[in-house]
């Protein structure tokens, strides 16, 4: 049973509560985007800790607590790091975060996945702002999940997160857990999975 | 971590006011990039809509397309229904011009190198720190070098543009283009210094009686209107001769194949023209005419009896009689092929001076199935750079020699002057469209030459073997999201009704990421460097623009008639204005051969075979070595092994080998061994562009071998300065 669409619909979830998750998908979504100065700022790093001791993940808050002790320079580690994981590496060794690269067999960008998805957006009076990249990026689809959550629009959610979502981002998050070695990307990929995957 | 707290007991727990205040003042200050829109049914967006206006650029032979686009989604791409030039049809690779556009692993961001060049660590950056960091770097080694010390690589119809800037406005000679400096540089100056006209591939092979090929293989080449032409003469009768070490494509469907001893090609040709003079089988009429210096060729090749050309190209002086006779019987309506890539052996000018000779004695000029020029439209508008003030001289003129060099500075001239700093230091480079790694013999000096510049910048769509040695790495639009140059020509079958085209290239979806054109980038350095003043166009529809207005076109026309012009053509049959220097004086007095000369290469040392390299059908070198359609079909370039040499060598079909050649230099990758009884027992061959060293290739990287590694002897032509690269030998060395 997944956890939207029966023990917590509409009706009875709480407005503080879909408050809550759009504010985690917002922030996840915050965590999947090419580090900023606009929002990569200490309060950014700060609520990363928060929220990792609210969870009470002990071991994935000292790694970040030690990598920001450590880098002299967060966002510019972050920079290289993002480039590295998710753009380019010269390692061979990056992760695109478009769901139609896992799905659409010869791991294509706009591929018909990234169609699919902008339609489901679209379907749901949703769109994107600029047009540059395709839909189906992970920072994309988790503003979506913020924005319908931000309504408590539940059933959309999960069906979202069913069809479009996790099927493609199992995948990714496997080759990120081999691939990722930065605390932050590691880490961040770890709360993606767990916010969004179905409870048993 | 602690896995007893899940989602919904987390959102529910108390705790969560803790977590939920500092996350919802982090995001309130991030804009979405997803936002609300007015509902859309299902179902809507999915007609697919036809673009129009695409010229292809998987190879440079320029097939005009359609694109069917879904919803900003280029889908599929095929032939402009009204192109008159290579009509519906277009080939594998321009088919799969999708996967380029849409290759994961393409260039997204302007890069900076935060590593080691050769070795890089990428750091996206915006556009206006890499533009501020090209323009300043760039301007510091003019204002401390002047322009000299930058040296240019550019490639294609994207760096048209930029080169005109660093060349003519900043002043730079030290520019060399891989398309002349090694490949078809050498046919067009030879041409030039024999028949005053740069050749293209002219040749009326649709109604010629014999097509003569030197190397081409056509079907392996595809060019697609080109090779109409070639297949269309076929079917109407044409013989075809083919000279060719290797049983090619063309060799498949010849009449006589020519299984010539690699290098020798000029003796070849000097003997057939030996013997059509001897025997006063040429066309006497057009050669008092139109030539000039006959008698003194006909004096000079007359040691070239078929006998000593059998015995130099290692073929019967009976075929070399053949082919002889066979021209003649159907002289002047014969094509003699210039070839496109013809720099082969450091003594191709040679060659190609000797094959518009040939033709020049065959009277195979403006006659139906010969040399015929078409004539495409006239009076097409134009801009450009202004020529700067400073131009010093040139490494050419100052080292006074290669006298018959194409446009631009011979490549060595340019990597030894960086490499020893003498006569000057060139400390800046800039590389546009180009993998100088894999288009440059002797990739050491290459990268020795990168490695002491103070500053290098690469633009390009692709991830390449160059890419990894920039400092900032530039994000081009491809072939498919930009506009540039205006395409024009005729009917493909030149004897078919008379038409012209114009289609200029224009985009068939929107340019994704922060891709940028070459217009935009070049226009936002020349501003850093302080030429402002002298931008010729602002944008790149500006320019097309430009080009229609001189004949009362634009853009907006061109799309309403559905992405090609085409108006009444002119017959391009007829008498030329040419003249043919079977002896040029001019050549003599700078200390060349006046007439064409047969000057002899190395063979291969005792254990050792000579290097050949050509195309795959289904791609065009770097340009295709990551695309997921082409490599699907063609993944890697076996080695061809003559079924004998094989034998005993111990090799079997199949068998993985790496390569070593003269120099001790072993291939980093490997490859099969393909044993076919059609290839001499002197050489092997393999596809050109394969084995790329980068690892940001998700699909090429090291797939097959780079023939371009196993490249380090160099031989340079001397007429023209440009690489031969088919004098290197390798032996094998058996994996498994």
């Amino acid at each position: 049973m997944s956890v939207h669409s029966l023990s917590r619909d509409q009706d009875d979830a709480s407005a503080t509560e879909a408050a809550t998750l759009s504010s985690l998908y917002s922030f996840l979504a915050l965590t999947m985007r090419y580090p900023d100065p606009a929002f990569c700022t200490e309060p950014f790093f700060d609520a990363f800790e928060s929220l990792l001791a609210s969870l009470d993940w002990p071991s994935e808050l000292a790694a970040v607590r030690a990598w920001r002790e450590w880098t002299p320079d967060p966002l510019d580690d972050l920079r290289t790091a993002y480039t590295g994981l998710f753009i380019t590496a010269a390692p061979g060794t990056t992760i695109p975060p478009y769901a139609s690269i896992y799905l659409d067999g010869d791991g294509t960008l706009y591929g018909r996945t990234t169609e699919r998805t902008r339609a489901f957006y679209r379907e749901r009076g949703f769109d994107l702002t600029d047009e540059t990249e395709p839909a189906d990026h992970i920072r994309f689809e988790l503003e979506f999940l913020a924005a319908l959550a931000g309504e408590a629009r539940f059933d959309d959610e999960e069906r979202f997160l069913q069809t479009l979502f996790r099927p493609w981002f199992v995948r990714f998050q496997e080759k990120s857990m081999q691939e990722a070695r930065h605390p932050f990307y590691r880490v961040s990929i770890q709360l993606i999975d767990f916010f969004t995957k179905e409870e048993q | 971590m602690a896995m007893n707290l899940t989602r919904r007991t987390f959102l529910k727990a108390a705790s969560i006011a803790a977590a939920s205040v500092p996350l919802s003042k982090v995001t309130a200050k991030a804009e979405s990039g997803v936002v609300k829109t007015p509902l859309v049914t299902p179902g809507s967006f999915k007609d697919t809509q036809t673009a129009v206006g695409g010229v292809c650029e998987m190879c440079f032979w320029r097939c005009q397309l359609v694109g069917k686009i879904r919803d900003g989604r280029l889908v599929k791409l095929e032939g402009n229904p009204k192109s008159i030039d290579n009509g519906v049809s277009i080939c594998a690779r321009g088919n799969a011009g999708v996967k380029l556009l849409y290759d994961p692993d393409r260039l997204k961001y302007p890069l900076k190198n935060v590593g080691k060049r050769g070795a890089p660590k990428w750091q996206r950056i915006s556009w206006k720190e890499a533009l501020d960091t090209c323009g300043s770097k760039l301007k510091a080694i003019v204002d401390q070098h002047g322009a000299k010390g930058i040296a240019m690589f550019p490639h294609g119809s994207t760096a048209t543009y930029p080169m005109g800037f660093f060349e003519k406005t900043m002043g730079t000679h030290n520019v060399s283009e891989a398309s002349f400096f090694q490949c078809r540089g050498i046919r067009d100056t030879a041409y030039l210094a024999t028949i005053e006209l740069a050749p293209n591939e002219n040749v009326d092979m649709a109604n010629a009686k014999v097509i003569f090929l030197i190397g081409c293989h056509f079907g392996e080449n595809i060019h697609v209107s080109h090779v109409k032409q070639y297949l269309k003469g076929l079917e109407n009768g044409a013989k075809l001769v083919v000279v060719d070490p290797r049983y090619s494509a063309s060799a498949a469907k010849s009449h006589i194949w020519v299984q010539i001893r690699p290098g020798t090609d000029t003796a070849f040709l000097l003997a057939i023209m030996n013997y059509l003079i001897q025997n006063k089988k040429f066309n006497v009429d057009f050669v008092e005419e139109y030539g000039e210096g006959f008698d003194k060729m006909a004096e000079g090749i007359k040691q070239w009896t078929l006998e000593k050309a059998a015995q130099e190209c290692d073929v019967p002086a009976a075929q070399i009689k053949e082919v002889a006779e066979l021209l003649a019987a159907n002289m002047p309506n014969v094509s003699i092929h210039p070839g496109r890539h013809v720099s082969w052996n450091g003594n191709d000018f040679q060659r190609q001076r000797a094959l518009a000779c040939l033709t020049g004695l065959l009277g195979a000029f403006g006659v139906k199935g010969g040399f015929v020029q078409p004539i495409g439209p006239k009076g097409l508008g134009k801009y450009s750079w202004p020529k700067g003030e400073s131009h010093d001289e040139s490494l050419r003129e100052m080292a006074d020699l290669y006298h018959y060099s194409p446009p631009g500075t011979p490549t060595d001239l340019i990597r030894d002057t960086a490499i020893t700093g003498k006569p000057y230091p060139i400390k800046g480079c800039v590389i546009w469209g180009q993998n100088p790694i894999q288009t440059i013999p002797n990739q050491e000096k290459t990268i020795k030459m990168l490695e002491q510049m103070d500053f290098v910048m690469c633009v390009d769509v692709m991830p390449t073997d160059i890419t990894m040695y920039a400092d900032i790495l530039l994000p081009d639009c491809s072939y498919l999201e930009r506009y540039d140059l205006v395409k024009t020509g005729t009917q493909w079958d030149l004897a078919e009704e008379h038409r012209q085209y114009i289609a200029p290239r224009m985009p068939l979806v929107a340019p994704g990421f922060e891709r940028k054109d070459s217009v935009y980038i070049t226009n936002e350095i020349a501003k850093r460097m302080g030429y402002g003043d002298k931008i010729p166009i602002q944008t790149q529809e500006e320019g097309v623009n430009k080009v229609l207005a001189g004949v009362q076109l634009s853009i907006d026309k061109i799309k309403a008639e559905d992405g090609i012009h085409i108006q009444p053509g002119k017959n391009p049959y007829g008498e030329m204005d040419l003249t043919v220097h079977f002896h040029n004086e001019e050549m003599e007095d700078h200390g060349y051969p006046g007439i064409p000369t047969y000057i002899p290469v190395e063979r291969p040392p005792e254990g050792y075979y000579r290097l050949l390299y050509g195309r795959s059908p289904v791609h065009t070198f770097n340009r295709s070595q990551n695309n997921a359609w082409l490599m699907a079909e063609n993944s890697d370039n076996p080695v061809w092994v003559n079924d004998k040499l094989a034998a005993r060598l111990g090799l079997k079909e199949g068998d993985t080998v790496s390569l070593v050649n003269q120099d001790g230099v072993t291939s980093r990758t490997t490859t099969t061994v393909k044993v076919t009884p059609g290839i001499r027992q002197d050489c092997v061959y393999m596809y050109h562009g394969f084995g790329s060293m980068n690892p940001e290739l998700t699909i090429g990287h090291d797939k097959g071998i780079d023939d371009q590694s196993l490249i380090t002897k160099l031989a340079v032509d001397p007429e023209t300065g440009a690489h031969g690269m088919r004098n290197n030998f390798v032996k094998f060395v058996k994996v498994s």
